[in-house]
């Protein structure tokens, strides 16, 4: 049985890893002196969460001391940021920023913190892409047919996303701009709500990540029309990305990395940055990431200060076109 | 038939393997713990217990975290009756009438009756489960915001007579609750609205830091006012009184099954959850008694009804999220996640492709169900004892675990200092007789209201016939209309006269 195997594997290599614990040396001279704390801004078991907790494992066995996972949810990752500025700037707290993160600095009025002031990179660890989706018998078979539809039915389509203000939705923002199409968004709270609304054929179309929706897929709950990322996701090779289906300028990824304090110590960011480049072409943690329809990759401190910077723009962007209001 | 016999043989083989079992003792033993203690909760416990799972086989990863979820919903009553404070928000209903039932030394029934509510109400649902979950998971998601729309105002109208107050007070704290639910960022348009610019305030109040506040801080300042503190005497508590009388089961029964059944059907629809299950059968059992005066003072049916109502929807909850890979609420999430954690997707092709893993898991429900009343019945004298505590060490203790749960839920600071300025205003709310469960009603079913009010509108259109052309939408909103009409004092006696008049003329062609 196929599932049996995955976990079969899974447990094994857990349990390699306990065992491979006590013999690994410690790996610098004096760093990490104890434990690392990784601060996620969202709660357990969302895809920044499970990478994360990944990722740690490898961590505590290349460094030979714990990297624990924190989650401490909150709007703009506010809370997350907070824990990161109680901190001592000497690597042994660092913190998840993501896309998400490049939105917050323009949605909130006052958001309380500076990731690209106070905040240093380090890498990034999981890229992922959206999904547009349709309900299995929707009577559009490609992306340019849904917009052929909602060009000549102006205020017809209904496109599902989770909250104002996320990626997805200002995804739609952007899908709808990029478009012309004279569509309704229509927010729900949480993904299953959206996946519930498509199954009842009250959304023309839904603005979600793949991996939320994996399970969907594979249940035939759902159909992908196209893919949001600059390419093709390899967990769904037939699916064309929105730019092949023809819609010029449109791209959005997203992407969770690991950040720590400006004033850590050029050494620390370096020796962290070499091992999470490391622990991204790992063969078992590339399978775990594909599947969860996400990517293992890493980005140099500045590469990953620049793409902040590139994604913050577009945002800002979106934010100011839709008149999307601040919080 | 036949088939499900030998799916559910398969599923009590793999349940009653000795690991698994293990792993249910675990879970529902720690759910019936942090159910006690006010302010852990399950969904506190369950994230937390989540990393730990990733090396277990997922199925008795699912068997624990189950058991930590339901295990803690019969915990979460023993602290509302002895103490005044609930284990955990759905439970708060359960201080109405379990605490008189306390302070007159009844203490042992209330905590019996409550468990065995508990132990009909989840056996219910996990019947429904059982025979049909796929059916029942399809008919709860073809509901769709209008529905939705209507169920939550028949709810919020049938329920805001709950407490005994004056209704004006009564209406009154509904009112501060919806105004309270409004607070964060808004779903529909993402404007912050009563955020005050604070960034803390735009996910919204906790409903945990709520609960807990008003029902658990309240309680404990409100005894530290009083000049005497009310003396248990344990030796007046014997094994004999914990016997409930023949009138209290013939109280029970009808008022468990009623329980039982509004728990499954509002825990089968998404985005529900068992604090609104517990509140509506409540308002049912006040509805539906000859002499409502009687809640508030020691109800048997104002404590069946809603522990049967929490232990029936916990399990209904998992209907869709096993079906169909749709969780209804924050914790069905996290064990969502856990499954896909361990690559197992959840939906219509589990029952096929893992039926050791869907049935066993069924069948563990009922085994912990049973290990939970072997648990607790027994232990019934243990926890009446803890009345005997003296105050002076109960309380500080109570209040160090309620700050502990609430700042577990999202670990922040933030919601702790939400409790405890709740907690000042349900002292103060205590001492001028308003009510705090219809605050906590409207606070639940306010923003659910809204939001699915406005999303029925953005699909319509803005036709408001929305509502009135879908029949499910249609049939709630003429209960609602019969509930209002029923509450103006004239038309009551009209229909009641109705109703005699023809018993009468029944009795008579029966002579």
């Amino acid at each position: 049985m196929k599932l049996n195997l995955t976990r079969r594997v899974f447990a094994a290599s857990a349990l390699a890893l306990t065992m491979a614990l006590p013999a690994v040396p410690a790996f610098a001279q004096d760093y990490p002196t104890h434990p690392v704390r990784i601060i996620v801004p969202f709660g357990p078991g969302g895809l920044a969460d499970i990478t994360m907790r990944l990722a740690s494992e490898k961590l505590t066995e290349r460094f030979g001391q714990q990297f624990i996972v924190e989650n401490h949810p909150g709007a703009g990752g506010v809370a997350a940021a907070n824990e990161l500025l109680q901190a001592d700037p000497d690597g042994h707290t660092l913190v998840v920023m993501s896309n998400g993160t490049t939105i917050a600095v323009s949605l909130f009025e006052n958001l309380g913190y500076d990731p690209q002031e106070q905040f240093a990179p380090i890498s990034t660890l999981a890229w992922f892409d959206l999904g547009i989706f349709v309900n299995p018998e929707s009577d559009h078979a490609t992306l340019q047919d849904l917009v052929d539809y909602g060009l000549a039915n102006p205020g017809y389509i209904n496109i599902g996303t989770v909250n104002p203000g996320s990626t997805q939705n200002l995804a739609a923002e952007y899908f709808r701009a990029a478009t012309g199409i004279d569509a309704n968004i229509i927010p729900y709270k949480t993904s299953p709500d959206i996946l519930a609304a498509l199954i009842r054929g009250e959304l023309d179309m839904a603005i979600e990540s793949p991996t939320a929706f994996a399970a969907a897929l594979a249940n035939n709950q759902a159909r992908a029309l196209a893919i949001t990322g600059g390419a093709r996701n390899p967990s769904l090779p037939d699916v064309p990305t929105v730019l092949e289906a023809g819609i010029e300028g449109y791209e959005v990824s997203g992407w969770n990395a690991l950040w720590t304090l400006k004033d850590v110590p050029e050494e620390i960011i370096t020796e962290l940055h070499a091992a999470i480049a490391e622990i991204a072409l790992m063969p078992d943690i590339q399978a775990r990431f594909a599947e969860l329809n996400t990517r293992a990759q890493s980005l140099t401190p500045d590469e990953m200060a620049a793409r902040f910077e590139s994604d913050r723009l577009i945002w800002a962007q979106v934010i100011e076109d839709s008149g999307i209001e601040k919080r | 038939m036949m088939e499900t016999l030998s799916n559910l043989g398969l599923g009590f083989k793999t349940a009653l393997s000795f690991g698994n079992l293990a792993f249910c003792a675990l879970g529902v033993s720690l759910g019936t713990f942090v159910g006690v203690l006010p302010g852990i909760g399950a969904l506190a416990t369950i994230s937390m217990c989540l990393p730990l799972t990733f090396y277990l086989d997922p199925i008795a990863a699912m068997i624990m975290l189950a058991g930590i979820f339901y295990g803690a919903q019969y915990g979460s009553s023993t602290a509302s009756i002895l103490l005044n404070l609930p284990g955990s928000a759905p439970a708060a209903i359960t201080c109405l009438d379990g605490y008189p039932m306390a302070q007159q030394g009844r203490a042992g029934v209330a905590l019996l009756l409550t468990t065995i509510a508990s132990f009909i109400g989840g056996s219910f649902s996990i019947i429904l489960m059982i025979g049909f979950a796929p059916i029942l998971a399809d008919v709860a998601i073809s509901f769709s915001s209008a529905e939705y729309f209507a169920i939550m105002v028949l709810a919020l109208v049938a329920a805001s007579t709950l407490s005994n107050a004056s209704v004006l007070k009564g209406i009154t704290m509904v009112a501060v609750g919806l105004l309270l639910g409004l607070v964060g960022v808004d779903i529909s348009s993402g404007a912050p609205r009563f955020t005050f610019g604070m960034i803390d305030l735009s996910d919204g109040i906790s409903l945990v830091a709520l609960a807990m506040g008003l029902f658990g801080v309240a309680e404990i300042l409100a005894n530290l006012m009083r000049d005497e503190t009310p003396v248990v005497d344990a030796k007046s508590i014997t094994f004999r009184s914990m016997i409930p009388t023949r009138e209290d089961m013939r109280r029970f029964w009808p008022a468990t099954g009623r329980g039982s059944v509004i728990g499954a059907v509002v825990g089968m629809l998404p985005g529900t959850g068992p604090t609104i299950a517990t509140f509506i059968s409540y308002a049912t059992e006040k509805k539906v008694a000859r002499d409502p005066s009687i809640f508030g003072k020691g109800a048997i049916e104002g404590i069946a009804a809603p522990e049967a109502a929490n232990n029936s929807s916990v399990q209904a909850a998992f209907i869709p999220t096993l079906t169909l890979g749709i969780p209804g609420d924050a914790i069905m999430a996290v064990m969502l996640g856990g499954m896909l954690i361990h690559g197992i997707t959840p939906g219509p092709q589990l029952i096929n492709d893992n039926p050791v893993l869907f049935w066993g898991v069924v069948a563990s429900f009922w085994i912990g169900n049973i290990l939970l009343l072997i648990l607790n019945i027994p232990l019934i004298g243990l926890w009446v004892r803890l009345l005997t505590v003296p105050y002076h060490l109960l309380y500080p203790a109570m209040l160090f675990f309620i700050v502990i749960g609430v700042y577990s839920v999202h670990n922040s600071p933030f919601d702790v200092i939400m409790t405890l300025v709740f907690g000042l205003a349900g002292f103060a709310m205590m001492k001028f007789d308003f009510p705090a469960a219809p605050l906590l009603l409207g606070f639940v079913l306010g923003p659910l209201i809204e939001e699915h009010f406005r999303r029925a509108l953005m699909l319509s259109r803005g036709e408001l016939s929305v509502f009135i052309e879908r029949p499910v939408s249609l049939g709630f909103l003429i209960a609602t209309l019969i509930v209002l009409l029923m509450a103006i004092g004239p038309v009551r006696t009209l229909f009641g006269r109705l109703i005699r008049g023809r018993r009468s003329a029944k009795n008579n062609i029966n002579e």
